[in-house]
């Protein structure tokens, strides 16, 4: 598995969006995150694994309770394909759009007659 | 109406969801009739879809396939229609046919499930894309479907500037 796979297998998790989520907003220890999604803390554990190994997360060895860090570089890779993704679903629906309003109009000509 | 929205439901799936100011049997039109699919799939500047053959009924094949007249390549589509109903639901397998742009999808077609649903005249779609495998979906991200978005992203881009 290549590292945007597992960042995308690791996001399909609930939980571990969750968390991503929560430590967009700043660094939390397992703890905090035991305290925060009520699982137990080898559950909470093995999620942060699974994030770490795909480069989302980072722990610091610092402090006892090695809090875990958001890497947004590796964020950005999985928002970056998802965002192609939209751009490109989004330009094709933009002129459905644009047909769609033709078809209306025409649809109201259809009755007028 | 509002962009697109996609998420990733699970490991292997892809899901789009848009809606539209447009009754449901005109949405399904354009999206079954192929004179209508080429209008809004193709209308980019440089880019024709030469071969456009749908198919509306259980058990029928389609074909789609795009042509980028600057340089002649081609890519697209074919697959088999699993479920249709009227006005709300089309599921069917894909499979990429790379043409001569490289790359593959993997072997395994992907099943796409599209559901229409209107409410006060105003129709939602959503198109949720579910690869056979993850190794398929990373390949699907890696080559040629990033690679063909690449391209149209690029007309894209000349149409937005002009």
């Amino acid at each position: 598995m290549n590292r945007l796979d597992q960042a995308f297998a690791a996001l399909a998790d609930p939980t571990r969006r969750g968390i991503v989520v929560h430590l967009a907003r700043g660094e939390a220890s397992v703890s905090d995150l035991v305290g925060l999604f009520s699982l137990t803390q080898p559950t909470i554990s093995s999620h942060l694994k699974v994030l770490e190994s795909a480069g989302l997360i980072s722990r610091t060895r610092v402090a006892q309770s090695r809090p875990c860090k958001l890497e947004t570089k590796q964020l950005k890779v999985v928002t970056d394909w998802l965002e192609k993704v939209q751009e490109i679903w989004e330009g094709n629906y933009k002129r459905l759009d644009a047909l769609l309003a033709e078809l209306k109009q025409a649809q109201k000509e259809e009755r007028k007659k | 109406m509002k962009p697109a929205e996609v998420s990733t439901p699970s490991d292997r799936e892809v899901l789009i969801k848009r809606s539209f100011d447009a009754p449901v049997n005109l949405v399904w039109q354009a999206y079954t009739d192929p004179a209508l699919m080429r209008r809004w799939l193709t209308a980019m500047p440089g880019w024709t879809m030469p071969i456009c053959e749908m198919a509306t009924h259980v058990g029928g094949k389609y074909r789609w396939r795009w042509r980028f007249d600057e340089n002649g390549m081609e890519f697209g589509f074919t697959g088999e229609m699993l479920e249709v109903e009227l006005n709300s639901k089309i599921v069917h397998t894909q499979i990429f046919d790379p043409g001569d742009m490289g790359g593959s999808m993997g072997g395994e077609p992907s099943i796409i499930t599209v559901t229409f649903k209107e409410s006060n005249g105003i129709t939602n779609v959503s198109t949720l894309i579910k690869y056979a495998s993850q190794a398929d979906r990373d390949a699907a991200m890696s080559t040629g479907m990033t690679d063909g978005m690449e391209m149209s992203y690029k007309q894209l881009d000349g149409v937005l500037a002009s």
